[in-house]
């Protein structure tokens, strides 16, 4: 199992996005891709992925439907909308500059100054 | 790129509030399908661990706890969908129920409440309402295109007359407008066959005044262009009333001839019920004007007109400017002043600038002061609601403890004020259009009725603004007091379960009192003013010399044919009022019992017309205006008929009245305020266009003050200009008679129908009964004031009641204490009532200036000369003391009543809290912040007795003793002077105050202690502070001890060491 990662504050919502983004999935499926596509890496508290669930539906981000899961049982799915999507695309965007920015300032050696 | 931005941001926003919405109308729905998702979800995992080996059991309980809990993250699921802060302002019905629960548990409160607030809305609601009423278009015009062409006068704030050139100017050169019409108003005799002649008021239309106004006949026609022609037939078109009144409603009427004067005029139509334009005319006749003469282009019409399609008020203002005015014959120079201006309708008559009332500062002034009477009175509710929460702070605390949020108790109050004012507007609103609708106002208002298109009633607009204004109210007399009380209130409540210790309604309750009493001493002044000046008869015998009981008023008219204006037909009409008149003046002469005759259009004591004056060689103001003065026409015989004789210069003689010389007489108000006392005659001045005057004029005379008005006789600068028979109509007619005056009103009727069938004899009454003739006037004002001042005087009332309770509950601690310490019953009520008596006082004293300025303003109509003084100081003495009186009434009333009641609940608990110092937690009093603050300069204080033979008298007497249960001994308190027992206390030591209050009180051999030791209430021992002296030598100085101070202004409430 990977070392646990700390979520910084504010990037639930885009692995959430990209767990999604892959397919429609509902709530315990999007914490199980999360941990798989992660490697394990980063874990969220069960309860914790409802409100920020219900955040990006609220704000159009994603949209649900409701439907039968592998137990046979009527659970909801959500899928990325047209701005979900489009959303998603300029976090990860931003998200590369910083880390990239990031590691580019860690990486730097006495000699480049 | 923006583009995409703002599509993005607004498809948020729609997004959200679909959530939002679904949420708040299908709440049930989410909350199952949250449950559903978070029961699948643990469902799921619980399957997962089962997969790994757990028991089926142990995996859904793992599965539980790794979930968390779920009530938690619902809440946040809620709260991540934007719903909590719906949840805490949702106004339930359950809110709704309970506000009106409320409303019949407090009755008291409700009456109150809603009667101030019933006043206070439409008041606040008046100003505006008149405004927009004024410019609102007039029946018959759907699409509010009919507009009025006035002048108005920037250098007087005036309208002035449009003439009849004007008219027949702008009907040709304004294409802004579709049609333009003039017409003029007047008083007709219409004579029904074989019945006598009756006065009806009427107007002359011009051709086009039926396309401006196309309203269809309800008989026959309307007037026509053949009809103004010269020398067509004479025809008459009626109203509904005078066809109904005066011929019966006689189907047949179209056709038929009737008289209009002396001319036969067939009458061609009916008009249909309503209608009454231009303001209350029953009768419509062609208007015709020989545009030759001179005269008649002078002849003064008013002029209104239907804008052409798509062309706006604006734009019609803008061709008028650039038409301009007519030329006229004879050059008018103040005519190069005046401004032609496209207005609504109803501003053809006010006179109010064109952008309405609302652009007067004024208007401004006056809906600032009706908002803030609305404020004071929405204070007082605040102040009551105040109350009533305070006693349900237990049930707020429950709720709270429930888990209602602070914003739901808050909404929960707002709700009940809502009702409240809701109520409130409902019944202010709906009884004041009752009254519009049925209370004859025209009676009411004696002959000055209301235009027909003004209409006050409630409208969908008005009611928009009163439900606004009972939101407002309910905000300031809801939020507020519930803000109050959430704050720390609650906290409290739950802490203490005693429902209101430490509530405060903060600085507002004090300054509630005070603008209450504020408006009130300057409302009760007022009306006293008024009153005074009105109502007093033995006043009005006593006038300038003038014995007015002497004297017989009588109105007369001589109804106009309505033929033509201007030309022959119109001299030979001023010529037979001119001969009617001087014969009725040489007839009643000779009557017996008649001292003297003559005429004028105002006598002493009535109201005189206002005009705008121009002295020569004094500027006018540019910031305050033209001055203005009173002004009448006389007879040259006027002065001499009412026994004056000039106090310098002369009376007129009839060349002033015939040669129509530029001369006039003023009094010597007019000589003191306007010329300062200096010499009069010989200047010069110019009365402005209201007198219809544009010459500059020689004061040839000055007279005593007659009276110029009837609400002050005393002051305000008159001038009067001689004029001939003839040329006032209608006509006063004022007789001076050696006895009683009233009895010859038959015999004037009499002489003046004998003179000229025409002449109509209109109201007669003795001058010394001028006042109860404009009576209405001074009731509406007397009794709009009277209830203004009862509501202002019962929340002052209230407010002090509620207060001095409030004031009451809060130190109930602190009385028990007083009390049990042996405080007198007099000393605790006036320690409660200084307060209110300091509030009282200021706000009396707030009063006094603004009822200063009102009361001079009104009863000298704004031309105080100062004489009025003593009657104003009168009047704010009386209305200051009619208030403190009633204001220490309901103190004295309300306090010592609730001491009463209240003096065993409170002993039971001041004793209660020493027994509570036993406890760490409870040992620091909980004192007011600015106790707290004062505390510590008093220094360490510790009590002791100052009598060494006081801890053992033992009050047998006591009542406490006897009944209540108490705890504590208090024997043991060391005697005056002397330092308590070492192993009580150390002053030395910090914080010794406390020391001795703890040491001083051995726990209790029981919970309930039989004796009150050491403290005998009817002994009332001096209670003593004392500070322990600096140590010297390492050793406590001897203390320094002082009498228990009693509560000042640095320190109001007892200090908690004092026990």
């Amino acid at each position: 199992m990977a070392p646990q990662a700390e979520l910084l504050p504010g990037t639930l919502d885009m692995v959430i996005l990209k767990a999604i983004s892959l397919g429609e999935v509902h709530g315990y499926g999007v914490l199980l891709r999360i941990e798989q596509i992660s490697k394990g890496a980063i874990t969220v508290q069960q309860g914790a992925l409802y409100p920020a669930l219900y955040r990006l539906e609220h704000r159009g981000l994603i949209a649900s439907t409701w439907g039968t899961s592998e137990n046979n049982r009527r659970a909801k799915f959500y899928h990325l909308t047209r701005e979900g999507r489009h959303r998603f695309d300029q976090e990860k965007a931003s998200w590369k500059r910083l880390t990239d920015a990031i590691a580019l300032s860690l990486t730097a050696t006495p000699r480049e100054i | 790129m923006l583009f995409h931005a703002l599509r993005s941001a607004a498809r948020g926003l729609l997004a959200r509030a679909r959530s939002l919405w679904r949420g708040v109308t299908r709440r049930d729905e989410v909350e199952s399908e949250m449950r559903e998702e978070f029961a699948h979800h643990i469902e799921m995992r619980a399957a997962d661990l089962e997969r790994t080996g757990l028991s089926g059991a142990e995996a859904r309980r793992q599965a539980r706890l790794e979930f968390g809990k779920t009530d938690t993250y619902r809440e946040h699921a809620r709260a991540s969908r934007g719903l909590r802060s719906v949840d805490q302002l949702r106004f339930s019905w359950l809110d709704l129920r309970l506000a009106l629960r409320m409303l019949v548990k407090h009755p008291m409160l409700t009456l109150v409440s809603v009667f101030a607030l019933a006043v206070g809305i439409p008041v606040g609601l008046a100003p505006s309402h008149l405004a927009k009423a004024l410019e609102r278009p007039i029946p018959g015009d759907p699409d509010g295109r009919i507009r009025a062409i006035r002048f108005w006068d920037p250098l007087t704030s005036s309208v002035a007359p449009t003439r009849y050139a004007d008219f027949d100017f702008w009907s040709d050169e304004l294409p802004a407008f579709a049609a333009v019409a003039a017409f003029r108003s007047s008083t007709y005799a219409v004579g029904a066959a074989g019945a006598p002649a009756a006065a009806a008021a009427g107007a002359q239309l011009s051709s086009a005044a039926f396309q401006v106004l196309p309203v269809p006949p309800l008989l026959g026609r309307v007037l026509s262009d053949a009809d103004a022609a010269p020398g067509a037939p004479d025809v008459v078109l009626l109203g509904h009333d005078l066809w109904t009144a005066r011929f019966g409603a006689d189907p047949a009427i179209v056709g038929r001839t009737i008289q209009v004067g002396r001319v036969p005029h067939t009458v061609v139509g009916v008009m249909p019920k309503g209608f009454r334009f231009p303001s209350n005319e029953q009768l419509w006749l062609p208007l015709r004007i020989q545009p030759a003469s001179a005269e008649a282009q002078l002849a003064p019409v008013r002029i209104f007109g239907r804008l052409a399609d798509r062309i706006t008020s604006e734009r019609a203002q803008a061709e008028l400017s650039a038409t301009g005015l007519a030329s006229l014959a004879e050059p008018d120079e103040t005519r190069l002043r005046l401004q032609p201006e496209v207005v609504p309708f109803g501003l053809l008559y006010a006179g109010v600038p064109r952008g309405g009332l609302a652009s007067m500062p004024e208007f401004r002034f006056v809906r600032l002061l009706t908002l803030g009477l609305l404020l004071v009175a929405c204070g007082n509710v605040a102040l009551l609601l105040f109350a009533r929460t305070a006693s349900r702070l237990r049930e707020l605390a429950v709720r709270t403890a429930l888990g209602a949020s602070r914003a739901r108790i808050v909404s929960q109050i707002f709700v009940e004020a809502l009702v409240l004012a809701i109520l409130a507007a409902g019944i202010g609103v709906g009884s004041i259009d009752w009254a519009l609708r049925h209370v004859n106002l025209a009676a009411l208002a004696g002959e000055t009725a209301l235009p027909y298109w003004l209409s006050l009633g409630a409208t969908g607009d008005a009611l928009l603004r009163a439900v606004g204004l009972a939101a407002l109210s309910a905000t300031v007399a809801g939020v507020l007091p519930a803000l109050r009380i959430t704050g720390k209130g609650i906290q409290q409540g739950i802490r203490y379960g005693a429902g209101r210790s430490g509530l405060k309604f903060g600085g507002l309750t004090g300054a509630l009192i005070v603008a209450d009493i504020a408006v009130a001493v300057a409302s009760v002044s007022l009306a006293i003013g008024i009153a005074d000046k009105a109502v007093d008869p033995g006043e009005a015998v006593r006038l300038a010399g003038i014995r007015a009981d002497e004297y017989l008023s009588v109105e007369l008219t001589m109804l106009d044919d309505g033929v033509s204006t201007g030309g022959p037909a119109a001299e030979r009409f001023a010529a037979r009022l001119a001969s009617a008149e001087r014969t009725l003046v040489a007839e009643l002469e000779r009557e017996p019992g008649v001292v003297s005759v003559t005429l004028a259009d105002a006598l002493p004591r009535m109201d005189h017309r206002s005009s705008p004056i121009e002295i020569e060689g004094v500027e006018v103001s540019t910031v305050g205006g033209p001055r203005w003065v009173r002004t009448a026409r006389v007879d040259p015989g006027f002065f001499t008929a009412l026994g004056q004789q000039p106090l310098a210069g002369r009376l007129f003689d009839q060349a002033d009245a015939d040669s129509g010389r530029a001369t006039v007489i003023v009094n010597s108000s007019f000589v003191e305020r306007m010329l300062g006392g200096g010499e009069a005659i010989g200047r010069r001045i110019r009365l402005g266009p209201r007198a219809g005057e544009g010459d500059w004029r020689e004061i040839v005379g000055v007279v005593r003050h007659l009276g110029v008005n009837m609400i002050n006789e005393e002051s305000g600068g008159a001038v009067y200009l001689p004029t001939a028979p003839g040329r006032i109509n209608p006509v006063l007619v004022s007789i001076h008679a050696s006895a009683d005056p009233a009895s010859l009103i038959p015999r004037v009727r009499e002489v003046a129908s004998r003179i000229d069938a025409d002449l109509r004899m209109g109201p007669a009454r003795v001058l010394s009964d001028v006042y109860q003739g404009d009576w209405y006037l001074t009731l509406a004002i007397a009794s709009g004031l009277g209830l203004l001042v009862g509501v202002l005087l019962a929340m002052a009332i209230i407010g002090i009641y509620a207060m001095l309770s409030f004031s009451v509950a809060e130190r109930t601690r602190e009385i028990g204490i007083r009390a049990a310490l042996g405080a007198s019953r007099r000393a605790l009520v006036a320690v409660l009532l200084r307060r209110s008596l300091i509030q009282i006082a200021i706000g009396a004293a707030i009063g006094l200036p603004v009822a200063w300025f009102i009361v001079l303003e009104v009863t000298g109509n704004g031309e105080s000369d100062g004489s009025p003084i003593t009657a104003a100081l009168g009047a704010l003495g009386l209305g200051m003391i009619v208030v403190s009186l009633v204001g220490v009434a309901a103190c004295l009333q309300s306090s010592p009543s609730d001491v009463a009641i209240q003096a065993g609940e409170a002993l039971r608990r001041g004793l209660a809290a020493v027994r509570s110092r036993r406890r760490p937690h409870l040992e620091a009093p909980k004192t007011p912040m600015r106790e707290r603050r004062t505390s510590p300069a008093m220094g360490p204080f510790f009590p002791v007795e100052a009598d060494p033979r006081y801890p053992r008298a033992r009050g047998g007497r006591s009542s406490a003793r006897r009944s209540l249960p108490v705890s504590g001994h208090v024997d043991q308190i060391g005697a005056a002077g002397q330092r308590p027992a070492a192993s009580h206390h150390d002053p030395s030591s910090p914080g010794s105050a406390r020391a001795v209050g703890r040491a001083s009180i051995p726990k209790p051999a029981s919970s309930t202690i039989t004796g009150f030791e050491g403290i005998d209430t009817s002994a009332r021992p001096p209670i003593q502070w004392c500070r322990p002296a600096a140590p010297r030598n390492g050793r406590p100085g001897p203390a320094r001890c002082s009498p228990c101070p009693l509560p000042t202004r640095s320190a109001p409430a007892w200090r908690p060491a004092c026990v």
